[in-house]
């Protein structure tokens, strides 16, 4: 039937549709209509777009505070996770952020919160700076809430493309591992941490998760007088530490005490 | 009608949303917040379920303000179709799993019907659009414009309708009828 030579009717039709009292096959038949004729198309659109305004006769009612708050935190958790992701998966490919994330002076010279600002600028290109602006406060904010970072490290692979931060707190005995680099280990591997003192052999400080952030706890000995810090790959679950490492030594880098 | 000067403010932050910006969010939440939870209200009759409707929906704005534009509709009316549409998602998935609850507000709804005060519409921040909506609805006496109104609100069938608000089937099917009868007439006159 050519609907479109019955206004009246069309329009009944399509007020019913919009309305939503029209269903089963003859919805179906009403929409296969409106697909093929555009002249139904427009009556369709037209009363779907009144009925909408429907929404807008409501009363308003104030919503309880809470419910910004809820939606703020999310979406600032979502932010923060973003800014984290484009930061691993861009430290390792960025030619000229490259060079600065390998110097170790800076990481010296620079408190571990400027640091990370610092890597999150340079691997967030122009277009993304603003967007991560607020992540880069919430993350600062979020480390100056930290209590203290003795020690620093920043290990690297063997193309010196940094792959984990790592931060000593003395007063928690907290070793905390931050994944940087896009490198996942097979699901049968583990990745086991050593400290690798000056006399002696290398000891462990314990075996990653599969988590972006990991935190072992560490006595303050297990971390002084260890100028470096290495990762090696073994078998699901790490091996005893009196043996050492039996895999290879995919990350490697200087464990620094930070002057403050 | 002045009123709709409320609409240039509202897609210039929805603009900005879309480009990322928190504040903006922030602001169309200070403005619209109350008018959507309103409806959320009215749509899932229950606080907590409401004030969820309203954060998923922000969420979603947050993601989807680019779309806006392409809508060609008043920014509170594609608001207003986010906020339903989240809502009868959660009321399909929780009737599902809680039907003693619903019908407990379902109750609700029935004494709202059999109320002589009719359920008030609001045309504050209304659009021009909805503001004639309101002139021909204002027309239908108010039991005919309270089954209208939830048929669309909360997506419910003649027989929905029918059981929920312990009404005849024939009564609620000859309401809908006749008021979008009437309303034909009447809106057609704003076209």
């Amino acid at each position: 039937m050519n609907l479109s030579a019955h206004p009246e009717l069309l329009s009944r039709i399509a007020a019913g549709y919009a309305l939503g009292s029209l269903r089963g096959p003859a919805r179906r038949r009403f929409e296969a209509m409106a697909r093929e004729q555009p002249s139904v198309r427009a009556v369709a659109l037209l009363w779907q777009s009144r009925m909408i305004g429907m929404t807008e006769l409501q009363s308003a009612s104030q919503p309880d505070p809470a419910v910004w708050t809820r939606i703020d935190n999310l979406l600032r958790a979502q932010a923060q996770e973003q800014a984290m992701q484009a930061a691993r998966g861009a430290a390792p490919h960025r030619a000229g952020a490259g060079g600065w994330l390998r110097s170790l002076a800076l990481w010296r010279v620079a408190s571990a919160t400027g640091v990370l600002a610092t890597l999150l600028a340079l691997v967030s290109g122009n277009s993304l700076q603003q967007e991560f602006a607020l992540e880069r406060e919430a993350l600062q904010a979020r480390l100056q809430a930290m209590p203290q970072i003795a020690y620093v490290a920043v290990l690297s692979d063997d193309q010196a493309n940094p792959s984990m931060l790592v931060t000593f707190d003395p007063a928690k005995r907290t070793l905390t591992l931050q994944r940087v680099g896009g490198f996942r280990e097979a699901a049968d591997r583990s990745l086991q941490l050593w400290a690798l003192p000056p006399s002696g052999g290398p000891r462990s400080l314990g075996v990653l998760g599969a988590d972006q952030v990991l935190r072992l706890s560490a006595a303050d000995q297990d971390v002084r007088e260890v100028p470096t810090l290495a990762i090696s790959l073994e078998p699901k679950g790490g091996v005893p530490s009196a043996g050492g490492p039996t895999g290879p030594v995919v990350f490697k880098g200087a464990l620094i005490r930070k002057q403050s | 009608m002045s009123l709709d000067s409320a609409d240039p403010e509202l897609i210039a932050l929805l603009d900005r949303v879309a480009l990322g910006e928190h504040a903006a969010l922030r602001s169309l939440y200070e403005r619209t917040s109350g008018k959507l939870y309103g409806l959320a209200l009215r749509v899932v009759s229950h606080r907590d379920w409401a004030e969820d409707v309203l954060q998923d929906s922000f969420l979603y704005v947050w993601r989807s303000a680019s779309s806006y534009r392409e809508s060609l509709s008043p920014p509170l009316a594609w608001l207003g179709l986010i906020v339903r549409s989240r809502g009868l998602d959660l009321l399909r998935r929780n009737t599902a799993q809680r039907s003693g609850l619903t019908q407990e507000l379902d109750e609700v709804l029935a004494e709202t019907l059999q109320a002589d005060s009719a359920n008030p519409m609001d045309t504050a921040q209304a659009s021009q659009q909805a503001w004639a909506l309101h002139q021909c609805l204002s027309q239908l006496e108010h039991r005919q414009r309270e089954v209208v109104s939830l048929a669309y609100i909360r997506d419910l069938s003649h027989s929905e309708l029918a059981t929920q608000l312990a009404l005849p089937l024939g009564t609620v099917k000859s309401w809908i009828r006749r008021g979008l009868d009437q309303l034909r007439v009447c809106m057609a006159r704003f076209a």
